[in-house]
């Protein structure tokens, strides 16, 4: 398959954006085809540096984090604050076909980056927004960050907490990049209305937006005024089929059998516990719920004498369902990570592996991610095919507009 | 807004799915236009219709709140596709439909003829839309997947959301599920563009494992490589106390974020109160901060638990500090800012007056009102007829066990 079937094939992106969010959507698009060029300031995109920046992440000799995000991606630096780069910004404008931007709305104000502002010049431009917490409202001009507005101020963290402990911790860019395939998604249906309408159109998302998305469940019910008591520790569960358990390799599997009714006698039958079926203390769901500490007990007991293979073997041959917690580094080996496509190979050296993103068409397959640009690597190559000439393009070099 | 101006106005959808991935797809496919038949079991349905009262970990209610969520906007037809007289049913469906969800196991889909080679023929045009715990091939691809198992335990998602030396991080109920659902859209709009493309239909498809692997993307990009996995410390012992946890007064908990400490710790010294720890030589750059974060910790702690979260958020909201509360269910619902991101909407479902809205905006258009969901079956008559069943045949289906 040739690059120019790809579905996104002949589309122009510039991706005004920073971190990881917005730029993972614009990584997707890229991914199937389109052509992607990365407009940065004159200090590049900070997501550049965050391996080191943040604690939270893995550290390694190659910037994987910015490898992963920015692949297949050309880099401009325009220094918007100069006159002169609004110009070529808007001769890019006129040949794009996406503009994905996630400033803080007073930053796209300053810089003219608003939707009213680049319809003017490009009518048939999809303007995608990606926002902390909204395009409106008292919180819209805070900055917001995975951690912050997907995770903390949607309430995920604090449901995901055991009862007494402190609030859960999400992995970083973790709600980024979930967010990024709402933004995809807009984009998309976008695309659509453009095809139907000949117009373009402001579509976006936020991180707040799919953070309570996600947890859909939990403010759905609030919303009814039903409330969910925080999780209790292991130990003392809600329901011992739903529950996590160690075995004797330090592994911890994740029992979630839905269908307790059906499932309990395979699941004694599987655990060697002949005579459990019959005990009154669990004959019933009610029962096993009300006295979820002692059968917890009992299953972690017998969990802990045995090593995971077992314990797989032992579960899937009674059709018990349940998960591996497993670790990073068990990931990118695992077999059935590449056989689902998540783990693919690049033709960038230093970094032969990498997540591909999700989605999985029958008619075409992603492009291989090439190495993330150097900033400004591509200034003038992507200004002369914009249009510029030779001398246009040095003077805004002189005037510090690009670089 | 007319309904005619919606994207996918006009797109008929079967909804051949269970429990919350795929039928959230769906249901983002119906906020934005389409019409879209969900065809469950007769009886009991999809039996995701009785999660609110079977799984322990929903919120206990009356109120069947989770359909409002993945049922809304579908007219159900209870067919039992197990029963030859389905069938010609279910092609006569298939026939006029543009998009098709599936999300049975491999061997079931076998069973019931429900592959991509076994509808092509149908309809060439058909986009079908196949979502699996594990991917389409490989050694797991018939094991069935749930959220927890596939998108949040197999990925290390929660390995990695865990505290140093504690249990597994938790996950929420449909957590990863219904941001899966939000990659399945995205694949079937793709498919929609090939086919615009193309005359063709195709399949298209996603997994919980790669969606819940792409999430985590950071750190297994990491791991991938052989980078230094970090653990955790708890919000006591942190590495950086300058992107921590601090609990205030009133037991609630400010999340700090700052990742560019190089910029703005005059301005968080001032703020905090105590300007002398910006020229403070234990702290005087980002790598000092870093060596010393258990000390600048026991610096913080007291002062956080010295005010109220009110009062803190109104110390640093003005400047430009990233921090985050961590917020609960019970405040989100009626957060004005949530009311601004057009997160809630208002539903026509007297028992269920509110929901949460698909993180999608569109400029040009509004998600849908929905009613009170469907019960199962409750569209029967109405789908059959559209195919142009008579009475007499609807009636002969339902004696065979095949319409419930």
């Amino acid at each position: 398959m040739t690059d120019s079937a790809l579905p996104l094939a002949g589309l122009r992106v510039l991706d005004i954006s920073s971190f990881i969010a917005a730029p993972a959507a614009a990584t997707v698009l890229g991914d199937w085809g389109a052509e992607v060029i990365k407009v940065e300031g004159p200090d590049g995109d900070p997501n550049r540096a965050i391996m080191h920046d943040s604690s939270n992440y893995p550290k390694a000799e190659v910037n994987y984090p910015w490898q992963m995000d920015s692949r297949n991606k050309r880099s401009i630096v325009l220094d918007l604050k100069k006159p002169e780069a609004r110009d070529a910004l808007d001769r890019l404008i006129e040949k794009s076909d996406i503009l994905i931007c996630n400033f803080p709305p007073p930053v796209r104000d300053k810089l003219r980056l608003a939707y009213d502002d680049v319809k003017k010049v490009n009518s048939k431009l999809i303007y995608a927004s990606l926002t902390g917490y909204g395009e409106t409202g008292p919180d819209r001009d805070r900055p917001g960050f995975d951690a912050t507005a997907y995770f903390a101020r949607s309430g995920l963290l604090d449901a995901q907490r055991y009862e007494g402990g402190p609030p859960g911790v999400p992995g970083p860019a973790q709600g980024d990049r979930a967010t990024a395939m709402a933004l995809v998604s807009s984009i998309l249906m976008a695309l659509i209305h453009r095809m139907k309408t000949g117009e373009g159109s402001w579509v976006g998302t936020s991180l707040l937006g799919n953070g309570l998305w996600s947890c859909g469940v939990i403010a759905q019910a609030a919303l009814v005024g039903a409330f969910l008591p925080h999780r209790p520790p292991p130990d003392r569960p809600r329901s011992a089929l739903g529950n996590i358990y160690r075995t004797s390799d330090d592994r911890w599997l994740q029992l979630t059998i839905v269908r307790a009714d059906k499932m309990w006698r395979p699941l004694c039958q599987a655990l060697g516990l002949a005579t459990l079926p019959d005990d009154p203390r669990f004959s019933g769901e009610a029962e096993r719920r009300l006295n979820s500490a002692a059968l917890a007990q009992i299953m972690s007991d017998i969990f802990a004498t045995r090593p995971y293979e077992y314990w797989r073997e032992a579960l899937a041959a009674n059709a018990i369902t349940f998960g591996v917690i497993s670790r990073p580094q068990d990931v990118p080996d695992d077999e059935q990570a590449v056989a689902c496509g998540a783990v693919v190979e690049t033709a960038i050296p230093d970094m032969p592996r990498t997540l591909a993103n999700p989605i999985r068409l029958g008619f075409a397959e992603q492009r291989v991610a090439y190495p993330a640009p150097a900033l400004g690597q591509h200034s003038e190559e992507v200004l002369l095919e914009a249009g510029m000439s030779a001398s246009e393009v040095a003077a805004l070099k002189t005037a510090g507009a690009i670089r | 807004m007319s309904e005619p101006a919606l994207p996918l106005a006009g797109l008929l959808v079967l909804d051949i799915s269970t429990f919350i991935a795929a039928p959230a797809a769906a249901v983002a496919l119906a906020d934005y236009g389409a019409d879209v038949i969900k065809i469950e079991a007769p009886g009991e349905g999809d039996p995701h219709r009785h999660n609110y009262k079977r799984a322990a970990t929903y919120p206990r209610s009356e109120n069947n709140f989770p359909l409002q969520l993945d049922g809304r906007l579908k007219r159900s037809l209870a067919l039992d596709l197990k029963t030859p007289e389905a069938r010609p049913v279910l092609e006569r469906l298939v026939k006029r439909a543009d998009i098709m969800i599936v999300n049975f196991p491999p061997p079931a889909r076998e069973r019931l003829r429900l592959r991509w080679e076994d509808v092509e023929p149908l309809n060439p045009r058909l986009v079908y839309a196949s979502l699996t715990g594990y991917g389409e091939t490989g050694p797991d691809r018939d094991r069935p997947g749930f959220d927890v198992t596939a998108y949040f335990g197999r990925s290390g998602i929660l390995d990695s959301a865990r505290y140093e030396g504690g249990p597994p991080g938790l996950s929420l109920p449909a957590q990863g599920d219904r941001a899966t659902a939000m990659t399945l859209v995205a694949a079937i709009l793709l498919g929609l563009r090939h086919r615009d493309q193309t005359g063709k239909g195709c399949w298209v498809g996603t997994s919980l494992y790669a969606n819940g692997a792409w999430a985590n993307g950071t750190t297994l990009a990491g791991a991938a490589i052989g980078g230094k996995l970090v653990t955790r410390e708890p919000p006591h012992k942190p590495k950086n106390a300058l992107t921590n946890l601090y609990r205030t007064s009133d037991d609630r908990w400010l999340q700090f974020l700052m990742v560019r400490d190089d910029r703005l710790w005059p301005t968080f010294c001032q703020v905090i109160g105590r300007p002398e720890l910006e020229k403070d030589p234990r702290f005087s750059d980002r790598e000092e901060r870093r060596r010393r974060a258990q000390e600048l910790y026991g610096i913080l702690s007291p002062l956080f638990e010295s005010r109220t979260y009110a009062e803190w958020e109104a110390l640093l909201s003005t400047t430009g500090i990233p921090f985050g509360v961590i917020g609960r269910a019970v405040d989100v619902v009626d957060d004005e800012q949530a009311q601004h991101a057009g997160i809630f909407s208002d539903t026509a479902n007297p028992d269920v007056p509110r929901t949460v809205n698909n993180p999608i905006r569109l400029g040009f258009a509004k998600p849908r009102i929905s009613g009170r969901p469907s019960a199962v079956g409750e569209n029967n008559e109405d789908v059959l007829r559209e195919l142009a069943y008579s009475a007499d045949e609807i009636e002969a289906l339902k004696k065979a066990g095949a319409l419930g």
